[in-house]
């Protein structure tokens, strides 16, 4: 065989080897489930939603020492997560592609977007840890119909799964776990940020001078 | 005369121990009696019940892990093993499957937002909606599971050796493991807790090698669950004269 052939084909197997080896060494994690509608009653306001491209299309990448590198999916999750939540949070919800609006022809009060700011995740090392945890933050960022901002407001959800037989999997279920937290948090909590209950106060009020004016005004045409 | 050195392998050297060994039966009794006498579970239940509530037919109880703790948490498999043993059997009850529950109550029964007292949880029923879903459930009680199974202690160890003659191993691996679980009972409809079930069980188990490893595995999880079912049967039927606890000013 030729010294060139010979090189070649080296060149061939070890590139081959090297494939299988960084196949070997790559976990990658499509974050799936359904999420359930909160048990909560409906804010009385309609809502614009944003939900941006990011979002959608979210992958987390970290290469562990001495480990493997992992790819964590989140796109799908976070669509079925959002969707039912926000749903059911609120009295009415739109889903519009950017803020200002530029004609608010649902007459919405305010619109939503949510982005992701961090994520973290660690895989247990040691036989004494047996739980694989996910970490993750989320910015929900409201903003006036005019595209001015009420509040930014970071909310984060904890998830642990213990560590089966599948590393994939337990990091799947903990961000399943982390994300539910999430919704959790944003169901019960979003209400009472001091920012949040103002505007909803204002929105509350304005609906109802609005409903006063109208009556004041068919009153005074009668 | 100066000693002769020999050198003989060590695989040899074992085969004639074990031969040594089946040759006097007595002999391999006195070696493995004690490992085998060491091997079991240990089971401690404390059930104390304050009411005399019963479930009654129609009723359902769900089985609930607590998350709260950051460095354990009941497994998911434990708390599957309790709802299904309560599901069948003797006496079995009406169980609500426990991730159909949590979606259902979403998002109350989260790590984050679960009740921990019966306080809490009477907050949480005073929401019409919450309250209504309870009842669309059907569920009466809910058992929180509380605990986990650890490993407490090991030593020994087992080498296997591999030559042209054969292969074989030779020692002796032990471990202890330690279940301790609470499971709670609370009455959503008198909205109080109903009583503990406190479960220890240890587990000791031993793997001697001689040739060949023999493994005597103790499961002190599945004993765990096993007596925490029979229990939660009894303490979930019996209105009376169960598990009463300690006299007040006793010990």
């Amino acid at each position: 065989m030729p010294l060139s052939s010979r090189f070649r084909s080296a060149r061939l197997w070890s590139a081959l080897v090297t494939g299988v080896v960084l196949a070997a060494c790559s976990s990658s994690v499509i974050v799936e489930s359904k999420f359930p509608s909160p048990l909560v009653e409906a804010l009385p306001v309609k809502m614009g939603i944003l939900i941006p491209e990011e979002l959608y299309n979210y992958i987390y990448t970290e290469e562990i020492r001495d480990e493997s590198l992992w790819t964590i999916a989140l796109g799908d999750a976070n669509v079925a997560m959002f969707k039912p939540l926000f749903g059911k949070m609120f009295e009415e919800t739109r889903n519009v592609d950017a803020v200002p609006l530029t004609n608010n022809q649902y007459s919405l009060d305010g619109v939503l977007k949510p982005t992701i700011e961090k994520f973290e995740f660690d895989i247990p090392i040691n036989e004494k840890n047996k739980f694989v945890e996910v970490w993750i933050q989320y910015q929900l960022t409201l903003f006036e119909p005019d595209g001015s901002m009420v509040v930014a407001w970071s909310v984060s959800g904890y998830g642990k799964h213990e560590l089966g037989h599948s590393k994939e999997d337990a990091v799947q279920r903990a961000a399943v776990t982390a994300m539910r937290e999430v919704g959790a948090a944003i169901a019960t909590k979003f209400a009472q940020q001091p920012q949040i209950k103002n505007w909803l106060a204002e929105k509350q009020h304005g609906a109802t001078a609005d409903v006063g004016v109208a009556t004041a005004q068919s009153e005074v045409t009668r | 005369m100066e000693p002769r050195l020999t050198s003989v392998s060590p695989l040899r050297n074992r085969k004639s121990l074990v031969r040594r060994l089946s040759a006097r039966p007595w002999l391999l009794a006195a070696t493995l009696g004690p490992l085998f006498a060491s091997c079991g579970v240990e089971t401690r239940m404390e059930p104390y019940k304050q009411t005399d509530a019963v479930i009654s037919k129609g009723e359902q109880l769900v089985v609930l892990a607590r998350k709260q703790h950051s460095n354990h948490e009941a497994e998911e498999g434990f708390v599957q093993c309790i709802s299904e043993a309560l599901a069948r059997g003797d006496g079995r009850l009406e169980v609500h499957a426990t991730k159909e529950f949590e979606d259902s109550m979403y998002p109350w029964f989260e790590p984050s937002t679960a009740p921990l007292s019966t306080d809490d949880l009477s907050r949480l029923l005073e929401r019409p909606e919450v309250m209504q879903q309870v009842r669309k459930t059907g569920v009466r009680y809910v058992v929180w599971l509380d605990g986990s199974t650890d490993r407490v202690a090991s030593g020994g160890g087992i080498t296997c050796a591999a030559g042209i003659g054969g292969a074989g191993c030779m020692g002796l691996a032990w471990w202890e493991d330690d279940a301790r679980y609470d499971a709670t009972v609370w009455d959503i409809k008198q909205v109080e807790s109903a009583g503990t079930i406190h479960a220890d069980v240890k587990g000791r188990s031993v793997m001697p090698a001689i040739i060949i490893p023999l493994p005597f595995i103790a499961r002190p999880q599945a004993a765990a669950c096993r007596g925490l079912t029979q229990q939660l049967k009894q303490f979930l039927t019996s209105p009376h004269g169960y598990g009463a606890g300690p006299e007040p000013g006793i010990g």
